[in-house]
């Protein structure tokens, strides 16, 4: 059984739909990628798994079962109870999800007091112990300084290290390295496979660069306008890319790999431009290949292992 | 494909070609868009439309002249009596036997003159010094900078005087009168103003058109004049709304101080609200009346500004 | 982006841009009444490089490297510390208020953020009319047809004219960005990060637009960057800028197949490519800590903190520049 199964997910702010039917699955341990631009749903799709989106203004509708259990359907304190020792998250802006007057020693033994029910001295050897984990030098001395002390990468750092300290069984990180310097977010992807290696957390990485997804997840799900149109085993994806979306991204990307001043291809247009498109293929208005048959109706995800959402992808292949 | 889904896709590509058409206009007049939808702002309206309204009509919709003591046989002060709202006075009677009504409706006129003239002066000299300094402190150098220190530092003395105190001296130094109290209350605000638009047009200042304007070769005044000030004034309008609501009040508690107007042929809430006192035991009401009018009028100007800080808001202006 | 001309001769003296020994240094202020100078922040340290006309130079780093600090000051929108600028002969660090003003007409910037570099007050017409107006450039109907024509270069249709900033999408902004810096039809234009606001696939409309302009309009490209690939796709030359200095200079083939500064080969090695197969034998370079602070820099090589081949010899001397190939040079004792 997969430790994480999405079926048919839907959010909807007002009449605005941000995430259409989508479905995907996490297996223990699995690293699984959620790729797309921005407005595609992706961000939003993670904060609903995680009970995060405000309640008043987003209905959610679908499914979310973890370990069997539909988390949509969990009352507010058993979600409560599940978010650390079995689900935890990292976002892109470390800053703003520190808290800027609490030292991050505190922030830490805080977690570990609620969910481990560590206590004085054990806790801060504990926290010591995970600041060391996820590679801050001289953790003991770091534990009294403030987040704005500390760089963004350090920072970054310090959420996972709060996210791992209840060693969740997944950990959904939303754009943890967009906000960091290249060579930075190297060092953090390095600690997020090895988090993953090391403890067989399962980590669903929500990104639009393709290059972190390539490197990094077991399986991708490519959205497009709040729903999935492509979803591959990550080798798969990368070397029969069958969408026409992420063709378009492929060749969009400037690549160290190709030869230089290879031309790029883009897609035209952007989603801006078609707001109020429904009728068939939300790509169908961006899309070079597009006929008849893609405005007919909207096309299911086809495929076994590869499944896509294009009715014409045989014949352009 | 059908020729009418063809269509629909090309007119859609077509569109999105052109530009987004979702919220279209310049941003005060989306920001306008916003405003009729609020419903503080609708309640803020409409109170000051009707008070607008009065004052503008107040002489031709009185049903009395409000300065004839045409019922003064009625009203007997030793013995507190003073005719309650009957058919023909609605609110009664005030202490020289004239029809407290006509009084209220001709009042509001002086009253919104004076929150309107005082919020006027604060505001156009506040933004004068504020901008003064600036403009000073941004493009002047060494030298402007130095202006700049010397007029917010006097406007730092100068905020933390008491208006009321300050109001006070105003009107001490010309006497009592009507325009004393406008000027009064109108130099109280300036330091508000000026801070305000200061560091509104700074943080402006720092912004990336700005440099983008220096970077194509626009002259510093242009660039103040054209681009950062017209960006700045969205918290100072807020802010005049609502000084408007405080300067309503400030200038009734002059005049109730006795620095207001001393002519009683022309009545103005906030003298009305003095001569009340002298009765307040026996005729509560006299004092009533100018009293929830004040109230009232200084919460609709408060619901409008606190609407029209929400519509101008830069955080919602960025969507989209 | 090669369109045009052959490549000249290297630092030759047809530079259309060049850049001698440029300092950019902010005096840090401390105290409440009496404010005195106690340090300084050495954001631009000594970068000398030139650009020949119709070319595109590459300048990338991470951040807090100095690269916008340069930019900026190349076109005096901050004030250089001290060294020269050049630009077709005209030494633009001499310029004073007016004659500046006048000449920044023939260089121009495109900003990161496409919306904040817009007045959100001004609808298109006035943003593209304003460069025209304050240079004396046409008559009022002049203005507009230019306007039309350069809108039409960067694929915008006229009917935009009377919209505002606020109701184009991020592309469409940059777009408008362009356009505006074109007005003046200048000799430079100095690109900030011109695709890191902008979705993927609106990137690569972004730069190839940029690509097809510069043919167009004979433009001389600095074009600043983070991301190591759109630099390289951009760019004839390229340089690699760390704390406030360069390290490494070649054309933009050379550097990125033979990379010889330490520095540089931890970037490449760093950025993840679309492609699994590669990722998972890839030989990555993770470097050590954080940049340090450009307020306080290492002594000697100012890479040595997080170098992996730091030596004794790097914090005793400043690496001096070697040449390693046609046009190549580093900053680095060794050789690697």
């Amino acid at each position: 059984m997969a430790l994480l199964e999405v079926e048919d997910l839907r959010v909807s702010f007002g009449e605005t739909r941000a995430v259409d039917g989508v479905d995907f699955q996490v297996d223990e341990g699995q690293v699984v990628g959620l790729v797309g631009e921005s407005g595609c749903g992706k961000s939003v799709t993670s904060l609903a798994i995680m009970g995060l989106l405000p309640r008043r203004a987003a209905s959610v509708a679908g499914a979310a079962r973890y370990d069997g259990v539909d988390l949509f359907s969990l009352p507010r304190g058993e979600m409560r109870r599940l978010r650390g020792p079995d689900l935890a998250m990292v976002f892109q802006d470390p800053l703003s999800s520190l808290n800027p007057v609490v030292q991050i020693g505190r922030q830490i033994t805080e977690v570990l007091e609620r969910h481990r029910g560590m206590r004085g001295e054990a806790a801060r050897k504990e926290a010591v112990h995970l600041l060391d984990r996820v590679g801050i030098p001289d953790p003991a001395r770091r534990l009294g300084e403030y987040p704005h002390q500390l760089s963004g990468g350090m920072r970054q750092r310090v959420l996972i290290a709060i996210s791992v300290a209840c060693a969740p069984r997944l950990l959904i990180a939303d754009e943890p390295t967009t906000a960091l310097d290249v060579t930075i977010q190297a060092q953090i992807l390095e600690l997020l496979k090895d988090l993953v290696d090391s403890e067989g957390t399962a980590l669903l990485m929500i990104t639009h660069d393709l290059g972190v997804v390539a490197g990094l997840c077991d399986e991708v799900n490519v959205l497009y306008s709040g729903r999935v149109v492509e979803s591959a085993p990550a080798r798969d994806l990368f070397a029969r890319p069958t969408h026409p979306y992420t063709v378009g991204l492929l060749n969009s990307i400037p690549r160290l790999d190709l030869p230089i001043h290879e031309p790029l291809r883009p897609i035209r247009g952007s989603i801006a431009d078609v707001i109020g498109w429904n009728d068939g293929c939300a790509f169908a208005p961006r899309c070079d290949r597009v006929a008849e048959e893609c405005v007919a109706g909207e096309p299911p995800l086809i495929g076994a292992a590869h499944m896509h959402r294009c009715v014409r992808a045989e014949e352009v292949a | 494909m059908t020729p009418a889904k063809i269509e629909k896709l090309e007119r859609l590509v077509e569109a999105g070609a052109q530009a987004r058409t979702a919220e279209s206009g310049s941003l005060w007049r989306q920001s306008f868009r916003r405003l009729r939808r609020s419903p503080m702002a609708i309640a803020g309206g409409a109170i000051v439309g009707v008070f607008v309204l009065v004052a503008v009509l107040g002489p031709w919709i009185a049903p009395y002249d409000p300065t004839a003591q045409r019922w003064g046989d009625e009203v007997f002060l030793n013995r507190n009596v003073f005719p309650g709202p009957r058919a023909e006075n609605w609110f009664g009677l005030d202490h020289l036997g004239r029809d407290m009504f006509s009084r209220m409706i001709v009042g509001a006129r002086q009253t919104l003159l004076v929150g309107v003239v005082a919020t006027l002066i604060g505001f156009a000299a506040g933004a004068a010094v504020g901008g003064t300094a600036a403009a000073a402190g941004t493009f002047g150098g060494r030298w402007g900078q130095r202006i700049e220190a010397v007029i917010m530092r006097a406007v730092d003395v100068a905020l933390s005087i008491p208006m009321l105190l300050l109001a006070l001296s105003v009107a001490a130094l010309l006497g009592p009168s009507l325009t004393t109290v406008m000027i009064a209350v109108g130099v109280a605000q300036i330091p508000i103003f000026a801070r305000l638009l200061r560091g509104s047009m700074l943080a402006q200042a720092h912004s990336d058109y700005v440099l983008a304007a220096i970077s194509l070769g626009v002259p510093k005044g242009r660039i103040v004049i054209s681009h950062i000030f017209p960006n700045s004034l969205g918290p100072v309008i807020v802010q005049a709304t609502l000084v408007l609501a405080t300067a309503i009040i400030e200038a009734a508690a002059l005049s109730y101080l006795g620095l207001g107007n001393p002519d009683p042929g022309n009545p103005e809430w906030g003298t009305m609200l003095a001569d009340a006192q002298r009765f307040l035991s026996g005729a509560p009401q006299l004092a009533i009346y100018p009293a929830v009018g004040i109230i009232v009028t200084a919460l609709g100007f408060t619901l409008l500004g606190e609407a029209m800080r929400e519509s101008l808001d830069p955080r919602l202006r960025r969507q989209g | 982006m090669s369109i045009g001309t052959e490549p000249g001769p290297i630092g030759a003296t047809t530079d259309l841009l060049s850049v001698e020994d440029l300092v950019v240094h902010f005096p840090i202020r401390r105290g409440l009444v009496v404010e005195r100078t106690v340090g300084h922040v050495r954001a631009v340290d000594g970068v000398s490089l030139g650009i020949a006309a119709g070319r595109t130079y590459g300048l990338v780093g991470e951040s807090g490297c100095g690269k916008t600090t340069f930019g900026r000051a190349v076109l005096r929108l901050e004030e250089p510390t001290g060294g020269r600028v050049r630009l077709d002969g005209t030494e633009v660090t001499g310029l004073r208020s007016d004659r500046l003003r006048r000449f920044r007409s023939r260089m121009q910037m495109v900003f990161q953020d496409p919306l904040g570099s817009l007045n959100p007050r001004h609808n298109v017409d006035m943003l593209l009319a304003e460069p025209l107006k304050v240079h004396g450039v046409g008559s009022r109907s002049e203005q507009r047809r230019l306007a039309i024509e350069t809108l039409d270069a960067v694929g915008l249709p006229s009917s935009v004219l009377e919209r505002y900033p606020h109701e184009f999408s991020g592309g469409q902004r940059q777009r408008l960005g362009i356009a505006r810096a074109l007005m003046l039809r200048p000799d430079l234009v100095i690109c900030d990060e011109p695709v890191s606001a902008l979705d993927v696939s609106i990137q690569a409309q972004v730069m190839n637009l940029l690509e097809q302009l510069q043919g167009e309009f004979n433009l001389t490209y600095l074009v600043i960057a983070h991301d190591l690939a759109v630099v390289r796709h951009m760019s004839d030359r390229v340089g690699v800028m760390y704390l406030g200095n360069l390290v490494e200079e070649a054309d933009s083939e050379a550097i990125y197949d033979d990379p010889r500064h330490p520095y540089t080969k931890a970037l490449l090695s760093a950025v993840p490519q679309p492609d699994p197969e590669a990722e998972a034998d890839r030989e990555r370079i993770i470097l050590k800590g954080d940049l340090p602070s450009p307020a306080d820099p290492p002594s000697g090589c100012r890479f040595r903190t997080r170098c992996p081949w730091a030596a004794d010899i790097c914090a005793e001397e400043v690496p001096v520049w070697r040449e390693v190939g046609d046009g190549h040079r580093v900053a680095c004792h060794f050789d690697l």
